[in-house]
């Protein structure tokens, strides 16, 4: 049984708040998830959203983030999608231009920390907007795995 | 492994250029989206039949036209289309009466730059409702919705009427229905979205409802409703200035939209310009910024 | 986000309280800043009631990080809790500053 919830906000710093908030009262419903994986999933989703608030729509008059939440046994998936300019795969790092030079060698944490946090990461530009989708399964799968291991 | 993103210079067309549509290029997809200059290059009667689907039947029939023939119980016709070959925009107009001032309904669609669709023009307005000519200086100059000039006598005698800046005539009711044929039209031309720019914050909250996000001016729309709020910029302008300032006007969609019509937003250092909204056929994003707001 | 500053002989301790996210890590930086600026190069700072940290809040601590010992002092972590540790840990902070388990460790840590 798949649930699925929406939440829409300005892709502006101040949303960051909403956007986590959301997730953690969405992730309350569902006893497989602890503390560990929602702090993953809140991070992920923190990361990315700050990433097209900062650069996806930096000197525009910013849209919109939208939000998708699946819940299923097996997995979480967040899509998140915008409107602002689309991001391409690159070996050099999207630069901080605001920091000062030492900070901006250790910029660039942002897509890592989120491929620590999650599953799997996948990113489209599609007629209705670009979209990270962020999947993290979920400990019952991982559980009868390592059950049916130990059986044999 | 991927180590960075970075941001793409230019924006990315994800409908592609596909020719004419013929049979054997419907047959090889069912899922290709196609463009309004596409059908504009069918033939006359297919694009008849298709833009069909574009006008509610239901709308039609409320006001005696037959939504199959497009003409009236006196055979006169009623609704009409214009689908020039080789444009990339359709206009639908439909009327009461054989006078375009008892125009009903008005929807142009258009081809954007990366073969996505707009809405430039969407009037839905109640032929039996007063007009007011906000359309028109009394000297008969257009005024462009009163953004190139304005009538401020029949704006006024608008406002009191309860109409929203850029309405001549009281609403249908009945968005909800078009914006759901729209949203089925686009399906079929396999399209996943369509963009329009707001005339006004009514309109704005309008689309809002329909389920339609921003492209850009999300945050102007947070903004402005905290700034509406008492002891806010915008709060602060409504001092009885003019017959557009008045302080109760904080509370509604409509006062908001007379005042900044009006100018207000010169508080903020900004214009009512550039906003872009965008709708996810089939989904609605559920964007409030003016939450339980009294129309 | 919160922050108290509270100097004790060699050391001056900053606790952080709410979140640290791309919006108030700014504000964690002219806090940690000003203090580097006033003289107090030994900092402790305290994550424990840190509910949420993001990149934005370890840029920030690396930041300041550099900031102190470029005056000649240091900064150092005091007392984590399981969210906090693991962004920590993800960004290999533990090899570039010491953290403690508690405030009372930190405040040793810079001599008596």
């Amino acid at each position: 049984m798949t649930s699925t919830h929406r939440i829409t906000r300005a892709a502006h710093l101040e949303s960051l708040n909403d956007f986590r908030e959301f997730i953690k009262k969405q992730c309350a419903r569902v006893p497989d998830i602890n503390e560990e994986f929602l702090y993953d999933v809140q991070l992920a989703v923190d990361e990315a959203c700050t990433n097209i608030m900062t650069h996806g729509y930096a000197d525009l008059n910013p849209g919109s983030i939208i939000l998708d939440l699946e819940i299923d046994p097996d997995e979480l998936t967040v899509t998140l999608t915008d409107f602002g300019h689309s991001f391409e795969p690159s070996h050099t790092p999207i630069p901080d231009v605001d920091a000062p030079i030492e900070e901006r060698a250790l910029g660039g944490f942002g897509l890592f920390f989120i491929l620590q946090s999650v599953d799997a990461m996948d990113y489209r530009v599609t007629e209705d907007g670009n979209k990270m989708i962020l999947t993290k399964y979920l400990r019952k799968q991982l559980k009868e795995n390592n059950e049916d291991r130990s059986e044999t | 492994m991927l180590k960075h993103f970075r941001v793409k210079p230019q924006p990315e067309q994800v409908v592609p250029d596909l020719g004419a549509i013929s049979l054997s290029l419907l047959e090889r997809d069912a899922t290709l989206p196609f463009t309004i200059r596409q059908l504009n290059n069918l033939p006359e009667n297919v694009k008849q039949r298709l833009y069909r689907g574009l006008i509610p039947p239901t709308l039609l029939t409320r006001f005696a036209i037959d939504p199959i023939h497009w003409i009236n119980t006196n055979k006169e016709p009623r609704v009409f289309l214009k689908a020039d070959s080789n444009s990339g925009k359709v206009l639908i107009t439909a009327r009461n009466s054989s006078d375009s001032s008892d125009e009903f309904f008005a929807l142009e669609l258009a081809d954007n730059s990366l073969n996505g669709i707009e809405l430039n023009l969407i009037v839905l307005n109640d032929p039996a409702s007063l007009r007011y000519s906000i359309d028109e200086t009394e000297d008969g100059q257009p005024t462009m919705f009163g953004t190139l000039n304005r009538n401020l006598k029949a704006e006024e005698q608008a406002f009191h009427a309860g109409l929203a800046p850029g309405q001549v005539r009281a609403g249908l009711g009945v968005s909800r229905m078009v914006f759901e044929q729209i949203d089925t039209f686009l399906s079929m031309l396999g399209h996943r979205a369509y963009f329009l720019e707001p005339l006004t914050y009514a309109s704005a909250w309008v689309f809002e409802r329909r389920g339609f996000a921003y492209v850009r001016g999300h945050k102007l729309m947070d903004d402005i409703h905290h700034e509406f709020q008492p002891g806010g910029a915008l709060y602060q302008c409504l001092d009885d200035g003019s017959p557009f300032r008045k302080r109760e006007q904080a509370h509604t969609v409509r006062g908001r939209a007379w005042a900044i019509h009006d100018g207000i937003l010169e508080a903020l250092n900004v214009r009512w310009d550039k906003i872009r909204m965008v709708k996810q056929i089939g989904r609605n994003a559920g964007v409030e910024t003016f939450p339980q707001a009294e129309y | 986000m919160k922050t108290e500053v509270k100097h004790d002989k060699n050391s001056t301790i900053v606790v952080v309280s709410g979140t640290v996210d791309a919006l108030t890590a700014p504000e964690l930086a002219t806090v940690l800043a000003e203090q580097v600026a006033d003289g107090h190069v030994n900092l402790i700072v305290n994550l424990v009631a840190v509910e949420f940290m993001s990149s934005a809040g370890l840029r920030t601590l690396l930041g300041a990080v550099k900031d102190s010992r470029s005056h000649g002092g240091d900064l150092r972590i005091a007392s984590t809790n399981p969210g906090i540790e693991k962004v920590l840990k993800m960004s290999g902070f533990h090899t570039i500053a010491k953290v403690f388990a508690s405030q009372d460790e930190a405040i040793s840590s810079f001599g008596s």
